[in-house]
């Protein structure tokens, strides 16, 4: 069994002549939760495309699970998932159907994948929405059906590209809290991108920070014993606010 | 009468406006917050359209007393006109529907299939965008004239004249909508790693559905209007061809009839079309637009 699920090495993605990510590598570990941060325009999302493997470096190599995710993109079919930004879901299924997509997708017969997907739903905490379209929905609610599709397929690792940040503080942190205890309890591998230190002191087991162009800026360990001590978070805080060059943005 | 004469008497044959991309009908975040409503307009709409028809047949009537009436009979000779051709013809009226239906319907797949392969595959799509733009430069004239000439049949030459006209309205429109998918929605499918197929089948199909239906709804005028005109230059049968026996008869009454009953034609057809639509796109949003 591979341990370091992801690897990137010396990857370096230009478009055009804009210099997006330069020379950076990093590895995340089976069973992490990892905090990429940086500001807007830092190159997160770049670095999420070259990890899922829709866009390929210039130079450098990135490994999923031992495969070039580009190259052999169908390779990591069902071993990867994604709740984007924004909820992205389509607008001509309903809560359930868009949740199920995922599923229909890698072959689940249609029965089987409306089940899971319901249990997914009812695991998000989504209640007695399952048949509304996505127009019926709040924007909370659909931020849930999307983590519920990310989730239905059962990835090895799931990335979350910022993904409440749109939403107010309240829902967000509810749905973060959601997220966090479900990634813990199924062990799964986590990417989340982000410009919060917040969220990042919450809930990573480690925090990437990414300069721009993305490289690395700071790396940090997060514990258990690191969150319980006030002092210890007040100071990886600033360290990290540091890193991103100057104050902290959507927190 | 030659057939060139018989085609300047109706030289309605421009098209129908291009359809507007219905991208931002599908992507409206504002749809949620305002809340469907029972629209106001459709009423006063109805009033205003009773309104105009009752000044239009007393203006008839007023005219038919001063003018003879093979220049503009009364509404009521054109009533009894229409009520003797409906039932004494009710086989031209299916005819011409047939012919109408069977035609929209294969210009509708053909032109959906070359949409889809002129958004999905790219080395073929400058070949097909050329042959649809020289398509549409062709008046429906010509292909009239050629139809003539090239097949025997009537039936083949109305159905072919038809679908040469149509197919470009739905290979476009299918085409501009394919262009307008929203990356998001491809990157998050994509994500998936889904074959070509999956996402045909969950992304691009249903999302052009609305733009089938928008050509829809915007050829249909055009669409009778051709139908009629294509029978009148080569069938014996159907409204055309009997729209074109009233003239040389000179039965204008009939005439009046006939039109009188292709005006409710397209306003059933499109109504049906409407209700069809209504149904089939319920996942939308309905906003009021004040
Ligand atoms: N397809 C592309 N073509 C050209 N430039 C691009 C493309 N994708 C990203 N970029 C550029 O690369 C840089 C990094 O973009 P990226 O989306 O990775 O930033 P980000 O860190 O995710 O920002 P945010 O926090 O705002 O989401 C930006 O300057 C952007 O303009
Ligand atoms: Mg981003």
């Amino acid at each position: 069994m591979i341990d370091n699920l992801i690897e990137v090495k010396g990857v370096t993605k230009s478009f055009g002549s804009y210099l997006a990510v330069d020379n950076l590598s990093m590895v995340v570990r089976r069973g992490e939760i990892v905090v990429l941060l940086g500001q807007t325009g830092a190159g997160k999302s770049t670095v999420l495309n070259l990890i899922m493997g829709t866009t390929s470096p210039n130079s450098g190599s990135v490994r999923v699970a031992g495969f070039d995710p580009h190259d052999s993109f169908k390779a990591l079919k069902g071993r990867l998932s994604v709740s984007f930004q924004t909820d992205r879901l389509l607008p001509w299924r309903t809560a359930v159907e868009n949740a199920e997509l995922g599923l229909l997708i890698l072959g689940v017969s249609k029965p089987d994948a409306r089940r899971r997907a319901k249990e997914w739903l009812a695991r998000v905490r989504l209640d007695g929405a399952d048949d509304k379209y996505v127009h019926e929905l709040s924007g909370g609610m659909r931020q849930r059906v999307s983590l519920a599709r990310a989730l239905a397929i059962d990835p090895e690792i799931v990335f979350l590209d910022e993904s409440f940040s749109q939403l107010d503080h309240v829902t967000s942190g509810t749905l973060r809290r959601d997220f966090y205890q479900i990634a813990r309890e199924l062990g799964k591998t986590c990417v989340l991108i982000t410009h919060r230190i917040d969220d990042a002191l919450e809930m990573a087991d480690r925090a990437i920070v990414l300069s721009q162009p993305a490289k690395i800026a700071l790396e940090v360990h997060i514990d258990d014993a690191a969150r319980a001590d006030p002092a210890r978070i007040a100071e990886l805080h600033a360290q990290i606010a540091a890193a991103m060059g100057g104050e902290e943005s959507g927190s | 009468m030659s057939v060139a004469d018989n085609m300047a008497v109706s030289v309605n044959s421009n098209p129908p406006p291009r359809a507007a991309a219905p991208a931002d009908q599908l992507v409206k975040p504002l749809a949620a917050v305002v809340r469907p409503q029972r629209n106001p307009e459709n009423r006063r709409d109805l009033f205003a359209t009773a309104v105009v028809v009752i000044v239009m047949l007393i203006a008839m009537e007023i005219t038919s007393r001063y003018v003879p009436d093979y220049i503009m009979p009364s509404p009521v000779t054109v009533w009894a006109a229409a009520r003797e051709l409906f039932f004494a013809d009710p086989y031209h009226v299916g005819v011409t529907l047939i012919r109408l239906t069977a035609a929209v319907a294969v210009a509708m797949s053909l032109g959906v299939l070359i949409g889809l392969a002129m958004g999905t595959v790219r080395w073929i799509r400058p070949y097909l965008k050329a042959i649809i733009l020289i398509d549409t430069g062709i008046p429906a004239l010509s292909w009239m004239l050629i139809a003539v000439f090239w097949f025997k049949n009537p039936e083949t030459r109305i159905f072919f004249i038809l679908l040469v006209i149509l197919l470009p309205f739905y290979a476009l429109n299918v085409y501009e909508g394919v262009r307008a998918l929203p990356k998001d929605l491809v990157d998050m499918i994509e994500s998936f790693r889904p074959s070509r197929w999956q996402v045909l089948r969950y992304l691009i199909l249903p999302h052009i559905v609305p733009y089938i239906f928008l050509t829809t709804k915007s050829v249909i005028g055009y669409a009778i209007r051709m139908v009629i005109f294509a029978e009148l230059v080569a069938s014996a049968v159907g409204i055309g061809a009997r729209m074109n026996l009233a003239q040389s008869t000179f039965r204008i009454d009939q005439v009046l009839a006939w039109t009188f009953f292709l005006v409710i034609l397209n306003l059933v057809l499109q109504a049906a079309v409407n209700a069809v639509e209504k149904v089939t796109l319920r996942w939308r949003a309905e906003a009021v637009v004040r």
